[in-house]
């Protein structure tokens, strides 16, 4: 098989068929943009939430007044309760510096009094940022003696489980539909291209090519496509993040943010589009007869 | 050498070969006539293994239609040339590159290309065309770039299937001349076609599709 002839093929597809080949290089940079705002938005998602269940912590609130020993004690008793991955002691000045900070008012000043308890601040271990065993935990750490309360936010952690399953499912179907609709665009709008060229892959069975020379150079040029397909769109999906970001809050841009591998895996997919696209719509035509 | 044996064939359950026997012996030219539809172009299909019989078998030269694998197809037709009525040539290239086509697809190196190309065009007469496009040519001219290519694979029998189809009466001889040059050079000819005149004057042997099977056919005033 003659290279110069794939490659002379490959790239004239471009120049015989101009419609066609500005069709499949669109479709494939659309499907690819669409792929890449679902990746964004699904990407950040899941690293919010991760971000906010890092988060969750407990506090234990002291029963006054204490000694310094038990105060020690207790942080012995905290440690050992399994799923505790650390504790902070905050003292009666350090919980009136914090409400200070949060109120800008001394809490001294305003009740003659500091009301505040002290309190050990509590890290869970990553296996017990959960509901189910972080309220294992809560349970094991009021039974303490010497703790009066304590609190976590259980409904946050609640609302967060159930919302990221859904939220899951959703971007799984997202993808699915929006992988599915890449791969049937962009392997129609190849099909009509390489329709166009039924009498050309005809005469060549007719003339004796063979199965592979007749599909080298449409794979080339599906591949051709999904190369320039994957620079548009990531082109593109670059500058619509850089252009909104200017317009957002400092929150909305945390579900902007991008990885620069994504760029490469739109560009990969670009690639593996037009080679599929090509293989499937081209397979159909050389199985056809020669006279239809 | 072509070789039919009790081959049958159907479409859709209906009929269109019954246990045909068919040799063409190397260089030969045999005529095949027949009304249109009647099953013509289904057994030129067959020589060139775009179909294959329900029973019985085909052999072209080494292939035989019982044993020939998928990949082996593109091999056998290398040693075909096949004529269309419809021309079949590509708009999108000049004659002497739709030529060249048959060629390049098997691998012949450019300078034997070039060289066989010139002179199977200087053959069918149509050296001064080759730069042309080919709805720049008339209908007669077109046949013969289609000849001309069937012809470039240096194949030992071309199949014409109602080359003269969409030609008129003098046009049609000359592309029937043509045949007959490139038939005394040794090349078989199996030419389908139901234009009985030419036929009469093709000098040839003459065979027949009637109800599915081939008859040869002595008295060309039944015709």
């Amino acid at each position: 098989m003659s290279l110069s002839y794939t490659i002379k093929e490959g790239f004239s597809g471009f120049a015989r068929a101009r419609l066609a080949a500005f069709t499949s290089v669109a479709t494939i940079t659309i499907s690819l943009l669409l792929l890449g705002i679902f990746f964004v938005v699904t990407i950040n998602t899941s690293r919010i939430v991760i971000l906010i269940k890092e988060k969750v912590e407990m506090e234990a609130f002291l029963q006054e007044p204490v000694t310094r020993q038990q105060i020690n004690e207790l942080r012995q008793s905290i440690l050992k309760i399994e799923g505790v991955e650390s504790v902070i002691f905050i003292s009666k000045e350090e919980a009136a510096a914090i409400f200070k900070k949060e109120f800008g008012e001394d809490i001294a000043s305003v009740l003659d009094f500091n009301p505040l308890p002290p309190s050990y601040k509590i890290f869970l271990k990553d296996d017990y940022k959960n509901s189910k065993n972080a309220n294992e935990v809560y349970a094991n750490i009021k039974t303490l003696k010497g703790v009066d309360d304590v609190i976590y936010r259980k409904d946050l952690i609640e609302f967060l489980e159930k919302r990221t399953r859904i939220i899951n499912l959703i971007g799984l179907i997202v993808g699915i539909i929006v992988g599915i609709s890449a791969i049937f665009l962009v392997s129609n709008t190849i099909r009509l291209a390489i329709y166009s060229k039924r009498k050309i892959i005809q005469t060549m069975k007719l003339v004796g090519a063979t199965r592979w020379f007749i599909r080298m150079p449409f794979l080339l040029e599906g591949i051709i496509q999904g190369v320039l397909g994957g620079i548009i769109s990531c082109l593109i999906l670059y500058s619509i993040l850089g252009i909104s970001s200017a317009w957002f809050t400092s929150e909305l841009k945390e579900f902007l943010k991008i990885d620069f591998h994504i760029y490469g895996l739109l560009f990969i997919l670009g690639i593996v589009l037009g080679f599929l696209g090509s293989i499937i719509s081209v397979r159909k035509f050389i199985g056809e007869s020669v006279i239809n | 050498m072509v070789t039919m044996k009790n081959v049958s064939f159907s479409f859709n359950g209906q009929a269109v070969l019954t246990n045909v026997n068919l040799n063409i012996p190397n260089g030969e030219f045999v005529s095949l006539v027949g009304e249109t539809g009647i099953g013509k172009t289904t057994l030129l299909r067959l020589i060139y293994m775009d179909l294959f019989p329900e029973k019985g078998f085909v052999i072209v030269g080494k292939f035989n239609s019982v044993s020939i694998k998928k990949k082996e197809i593109p091999y056998l037709r290398r040693t075909i040339g096949v004529v269309f009525q419809d021309f079949k040539l590509l708009e999108d290239r000049n004659i002497f590159e739709n030529v060249a086509f048959a060629l390049q697809v098997t691998g012949v190196s450019r300078k034997e290309i070039q060289k066989r190309v010139l002179r199977v065009l200087a053959d069918v007469g149509l050296s001064h065309k080759r730069s042309n496009i080919p709805h720049e040519l008339s209908g007669g001219e077109q046949q013969r770039v289609v000849i001309a290519r069937a012809l470039v694979n240096e194949p030992m029998i071309i199949l014409a299937d109602e080359p003269t189809g969409n030609l008129d009466p003098a046009t049609a001889m000359e592309i029937l001349d043509l045949l007959k040059q490139i038939n005394s050079r040794g090349t078989a000819i199996l030419l389908a076609t139901h234009n009985y005149d030419l036929v009469r004057k093709s000098g040839s042997r003459i065979i027949q599709i009637k109800d599915g099977t081939i008859t040869k056919v002595t008295d060309l005033s039944n015709l």
